[in-house]
């Protein structure tokens, strides 16, 4: 699983630079879109099938970093640094730290899925159907808008969220607090109790 | 350029893949990683939507940054109750969590 993750290191740096460079450059980097996302779907779906759990959260880290490039195709360099940053830091780390302290010893013979996996495979493909049939009919607003139309500035992401005209104020600050509580609420419930 | 119905599609295999995770599997991390796994989609769809829609392509930006933060404190509180459910019950299978049921 490590060599899986490793061998998406490569290709990580040339998705922004090949949509940058114009002209010829942009096949080469719409070949590799089509390959990244491949890569970003197989390794989720490594993540949901694998029987040892440690294998699933390295290859859920390898899919959240897919989806990094995919954020760079989308034209925002800050979301694809954050989301690095955040899942594949944080959140890679804290369900490793859950692996680890849930380890149940009978877990070798238990089975992966539960009753539900032939109803829960059918919900799933009426998702798939229904979601990509309509993003497959999905027209395109404003035809020829290359992806620098997004800006792509950390700059600009200040002002929209702590202006008061833009109107994100209240949510800005009641998702600080969220954050916060939702924190102290992780600790206190983890904590141990004493009696 | 690629064509904002692929990144669509895409994001449609991603959540599907996190809904059946979330549905089917036995252990409450795999179906952690599966919600995390529909968030990622619904990120990829807001950017996409964004960028392919004109002037206010600002407001999904903003929305996935919303909804990476709501995201790692849904981790972190998952996770805190998956360790005070495993304490309990020696186990990380929710199938067992039924105490609720009567």
């Amino acid at each position: 699983m490590a060599g899986c993750s490793s061998d998406e290191v490569g290709p990580s740096a040339s998705p922004s630079a090949a949509t940058r460079g114009g002209g010829g450059e942009v096949k080469i980097g719409e070949i590799l879109f089509y390959l990244w996302s491949f890569l970003t779907i197989g390794t989720a779906v490594a993540a949901v099938t694998l029987r040892n759990l440690y294998h699933c959260a390295l290859t859920f880290a390898a899919s959240l970093f897919g989806v990094a490039g995919i954020f760079l195709y989308l034209g925002s360099e800050f979301l694809a640094v954050v989301q690095v940053l955040i899942y594949v830091g944080a959140v890679t780390v804290l369900l490793i730290f859950g692996i680890m302290l849930t380890r149940n010893v009978m877990e070798k013979r238990q089975a992966v899925f539960n009753a539900l996996l032939w109803p829960a495979l059918g919900v799933s493909l009426f998702f798939f159907v229904f979601l990509s049939y309509s993003g497959w009919v999905w027209k395109e607003a404003s035809q020829g808008r290359g992806g620098e139309g997004l800006f792509s500035d950390v700059y600009l992401l200040g002002p929209i969220l702590l202006r008061p005209e833009k109107g994100f104020v209240f949510a800005f600050e009641l998702v600080s607090v969220l954050l916060l509580s939702a924190l102290i609420g992780a600790i206190v419930i983890a904590r141990k109790e004493e009696n | 350029m690629i064509p904002v119905s692929h990144f669509l599609v895409m994001a449609a295999v991603l959540f599907s893949v996190g809904a059946l995770a979330c549905m089917s599997r036995r252990n409450a991390i795999s179906v952690l990683i599966g919600v995390e796994l529909m968030l990622n989609a619904v990120n990829i769809n807001f950017l996409a939507f964004s960028r392919a829609t004109g002037s206010d392509s600002e407001i999904g930006f903003v929305f996935v940054v919303f909804i990476i933060t709501i995201a790692a404190a849904e981790a972190a509180v998952g996770l805190a109750i998956l360790l005070a459910f495993y304490r309990q019950w020696k186990t990380a299978d929710i199938d067992r969590a039924r105490m609720l049921q009567g």
